[in-house]
């Protein structure tokens, strides 16, 4: 006899009517609460994220069905992957079985579950279900037995996995029941394909045929209605983020990361600024709390959060669907409260890690627009008098603008309102300009051009804040201010490249202007130098050194440029030791997001926790390359009284020049 | 219920100022300008005022100075003002403060204001007149140096801040002249649809032959920076360095050490 099942064996073809209205009735529950939370998600103002779907199809392709994002965190992931696999596997075997015996069957006299293809099906089926299994007890033992920190459990988590693990055990004792009956004695050869089945079949054995025969049935109901009940509930529990994660890669903001929207302050119609409640955000931005799977990722890595501070992203996340499907009597901002939106750093840690690719930061961003540009608020009084400083002169330390260039008096750099025929004219930005221990890194910049044999230009009293620490605090009113002067002076001397010493500044003049009018090359200095080192315009004499490095969130996460730095300090001659937390997985030094204007006033210090960690790996400085980390470095070696020394990579390359 | 708020702009004080030609005033090159402090106390607390009052009182901004003035006033007015007075006068220096009271108080004897505000002093001149004589010139009551100011029917409830540390609570009724002190308040952040809005406010422009200003009382001879004696030193660096530092002037200068 050739190897095949008989379907519906001992229930009997007359259960198909019955099981059919109720997968469409599941499947009709489903749609229905589907549609209900869209028009949820509608409510969020519109923005276009269908643009380029043939990319986004084959992201959300890679993604749900790859697991990639999930699996980046080791042994939670995998184990997720591994269930995810198990049941897709199961669920496909499952719409086969149909396929065959309910159109290919009884239609076209057709049955493919046979021969080897049966044995094969059979085989892979168990395994999955196996596998499923296994990775679902794993995932069971992590939340209710390990229990991380953070983990939040709630009625939504006993209920899924309630469902989940009923339904595969149900599973393999229906299955065990009939291989009892149909295969043991009959077909052993065959049952061997069923290698989990034959195990349930030979612990079932001895109940006799007639009761295996009501087992069988009793289960086989009970296990539909699980399943039927397992899709209703989807929309109803955490079970939706099987569609909504999934369609978040597929709504992805496809643009450059960390990119801001620019805000249209023309418009004099315009009441609104920045994000209050609900209606202000996009549809995406409700969409992102149902897509949340409360992994609490983004809070294991928010510097904010470790440090004890209000915020969490995923809490932020999660109060937005609250807001959207629960109500408040309160505004959206007052339920998140400016406390937690005063504490971000805008690291990105977060959006890095989320397998959902939840956009945290432009809704932390855009609530923080409507503090600052409706309500007149800063996250502090020293906040507000640094706004006002830049507002009069061009820097948050409120020192006078016309000394702005004068660190580099004894350096060749030259003023380009004296001469603008210039190789590449140099941003140093704020820090660089007035902060003495950042003018010693400006000087050691500077010296490095001169080595090299460029002609460097600053525009000295003419520079103003690049506006990023503003802009990122919510002031974009003040940011496309000062925006709109620097972009002035570099179209009067035709500046056509840039290089800055500073993460931020570099963002900002050569992503962030663009939406100004601004169309120039900018390059961090980690790229210049290390394209200097390996042209050969740059020669070093290298001495050896221990060292540890730390990725600015806005060279690292932000822009992907982890290797050239680490290839400049490698050709000084030093011998790197990493942090744990290192290149995307990097801990802010607490300067972003402007609140190196801010003081720290909750919870322990960033900069002092991330000191913490450069002294773990023994080594005798940190280097950075960024003048907020080096400021909140330095501090943070004071306060923490750390054998460390803070220091810029540009001070490490000087003092290595080939004279 | 009508208010009036005098406000002058001044030159940020981390700019080092350059004397112009004449002797007796500074050049703006080189200046950042801003409100003065004190006026932005002035602007703040008629600005409370008028929302105490559900909005109902006209609140006015009047500046007398150059172009540049405009700058400092829409700021003044994004806070909360009604309108903008500018009265432009590049040659504002060269009046005394008699003579721009008197030009406030021509502009103001007709309009029936129930308050004028105005800081304590202008931080680069400093005389600390303009508002007494203000209230002078309009046969207003006057108060100075304010940290507390209430209002209730035209009754005016005002805590000064005298020298000592000390304060006084005083009494008095409107119309009067309240000159504000650091202290008094926290002046707001103007909102984006405040600052909107100024482009849509009045601002009225004025010669200052509109007014009669009369002829100077005090006539200022010469401004200069004066000689440093024994200005402080900060000495940089670690500790180890400044305790060194330090060991060489009290060598270099004292007989502490020898």
């Amino acid at each position: 006899m050739e190897a095949t099942r008989e379907i519906y064996w001992n229930v009997g073809h007359g259960v198909v009517p019955i099981m059919y209205v109720l997968a469409v009735l599941a499947v009709a529950f489903l749609a229905w609460g589907f549609y209900r939370r869209i028009r949820v998600y509608r409510r969020g103002r519109p923005v276009d994220r269908l643009a380029n779907l043939g990319g986004r199809v084959s992201r959300l392709l890679v993604n749900s069905l790859g697991q990639v994002k999930v699996m980046k965190v080791r042994l939670p992931g995998i184990t997720h992957a591994s269930f995810f696999w198990g049941f897709l596997v199961l669920f496909i075997g499952t719409l086969l079985v149909m396929v065959q015996a309910d159109l290919m069957d009884p239609f076209f006299d057709t049955i493919f579950l046979k021969g080897d293809f049966y044995r094969g099906f059979s085989l892979v089926l168990d395994i999955a279900g196996l596998v499923a299994i296994i990775a679902l007890v794993g995932l069971l033992v992590r939340r209710f037995v390990v229990r991380p920190d953070g983990l939040d459990t709630t009625k939504d988590d006993y209920i899924m996995h309630g469902f989940l693990l009923t339904i595969l055990i149900t599973g393999f004792v229906i299955e065990g029941a009939r291989m009892a009956v149909t295969e043991l004695d009959a077909a052993p050869e065959l049952a061997r394909y069923s290698p989990v089945g034959l195990v349930f079949a030979h612990a079932l054995y001895g109940l006799g045929k007639s009761s295996l025969q009501s087992l069988h049935k009793v289960l086989w109901w009970v296990h539909l209605v699980l399943a039927v009940g397992f899709i209703a509930s989807i929309p109803l529990t955490k079970f939706r983020h099987m569609f909504t994660t999934s369609a978040n890669y597929l709504f992805s903001d496809l643009g450059e990361k960390g990119v801001m929207s620019t805000m249209d302050l023309e418009d004099e119609e315009a009441e609104q600024f920045g994000a209050a409640e609900l209606e202000h955000l996009t549809w995406k931005d409700v969409f992102d709390g149902d897509a949340c799977t409360v992994c609490k990722r983004c809070q294991d890595r928010c510097p904010a959060y470790r440090t004890e501070k209000p915020l969490s992203p995923m809490r932020v996340v999660l109060q937005l669907e609250e807001a959207a499907f629960r109500g408040s009597e309160a505004t959206l901002i007052e339920d998140v409260g400016s406390d937690v939106l005063w504490s971000c750093t805008t690291c990105r840690a977060c959006e890095e890690i989320c397998p959902a690719e939840i956009e945290h930061l432009d809704k932390i961003l855009e609530m923080r627009r409507n503090l600052v540009l409706m309500e007149g608020e800063f996250p502090g009084e020293e906040v507000t008098m640094a706004v006002n400083n830049v507002e009069v002169n061009g820097n948050p330390f409120g020192l006078a603008f016309a000394t702005r260039g004068d660190w580099a008096e004894e350096t060749d750099m030259v003023l380009m309102s004296e001469d603008s025929e210039v190789d590449v004219l140099y941003f140093p930005g704020c820090y660089a300009s007035f902060d003495s221990r950042n003018q010693a890194v400006a000087r050691s910049f500077a010296r490095i051009c001169s080595a090299a044999g460029l002609k460097v230009g600053i525009l000295g009293g003419e520079e103003k804040c690049c506006g990023e620490p503003l802009r990122k605090l919510g002031n974009e009113y003040l940011y496309q201010a000062v925006a709109a002067e620097n972009i002035e002076k570099f179209q009067k001397y035709g500046v056509t490249k840039i290089v800055t010493t500073c993460p931020h500044c570099f963002n900002t003049l050569g992503r962030d202007y663009r939406d100004l009018g601004l169309e120039v090359e900018v390059e961090h200095y980690t790229l210049f130098l290390d394209r200097l080192l390996r042209d050969g315009s740059l020669e070093l004499e290298a001495q050896p050194f221990d060292f540890t490095y730390h990725d600015s969130c806005y060279i690292g996460r932000y822009r992907d440029i982890m290797d050239a730095p680490r290839q400049v300090l490698q050709a000084t001659g030093g011998r790197i030791t990493e942090m744990d937390a290192s290149r995307y997985e990097s801990f802010c030094c607490g300067g972003g997001g402007g609140l190196v204007l801010a003081e720290e006033k909750t919870g322990r210090r960033i900069n002092v926790e991330r000191v913490g960690m450069a002294q773990e790996t023994g080594t005798s400085t940190l280097v950075s390359n960024c003048p907020f980390c080096l400021s909140m470095f330095d501090d943070g070696v004071k306060a923490a009284e750390a054998d460390l020394q803070a220091r810029d990579l540009a001070e490490i390359v000087e003092e290595r020049l080939k004279t | 219920m009508k208010i009036l708020v005098c406000v002058k702009q001044v030159p940020d004080m981390a700019s080092s100022v350059t004397i112009n030609a004449e002797g007796v005033w500074y050049v703006d090159e080189g200046l950042a300008f801003r409100l003065n402090e004190y006026d932005e106390y002035a602007v703040e607390e008629a600005v409370q005022l008028k929302e105490q009052l559900g909005g109902e009182p006209d609140l006015t901004i009047l500046s007398i100075g150059p172009g540049r003035v405009k700058e400092a006033m829409r700021r003044a007015m994004a806070m909360g003002a009604d309108r903008g007075v500018h009265i432009v006068d590049d040659e504002y220096y060269k009046k005394d403060s008699h003579q721009i009271a008197s030009m406030i108080a021509d502009f103001a004897k007709d309009k029936d204001f129930d308050l004028v505000f105005t800081g304590m002093q202008s931080q680069d001149r400093g005389s600390g007149q303009v508002g007494p004589a203000i209230a002078a010139q309009l046969d207003y009551a006057c108060v100075t140096t304010l940290v507390g100011f209430e209002y209730e029917d035209g009754k005016i409830t005002a805590t000064r801040e005298l020298e000592g540390g000390l304060h006084a609570k005083v009494k008095l009724a409107a119309p009067a002249v309240v000159t504000c002190q650091l202290g008094m308040n926290t002046p707001r952040y103007p909102t984006l649809p405040n600052i909107m809005k100024v482009k849509k406010k009045e601002l009225l422009e004025f010669s200052p032959d509109d007014f009669a200003s009369g002829d100077a009382l005090v006539v200022t001879e010469s401004m200069y920076v004066p000689e440093k004696k024994g200005a402080g030193l900060v000495l940089e660096g670690d500790a180890g360095e400044v305790a060194g530092k330090l060991l060489d002037v009290l060598k270099e200068k004292t007989s502490i050490v020898k």
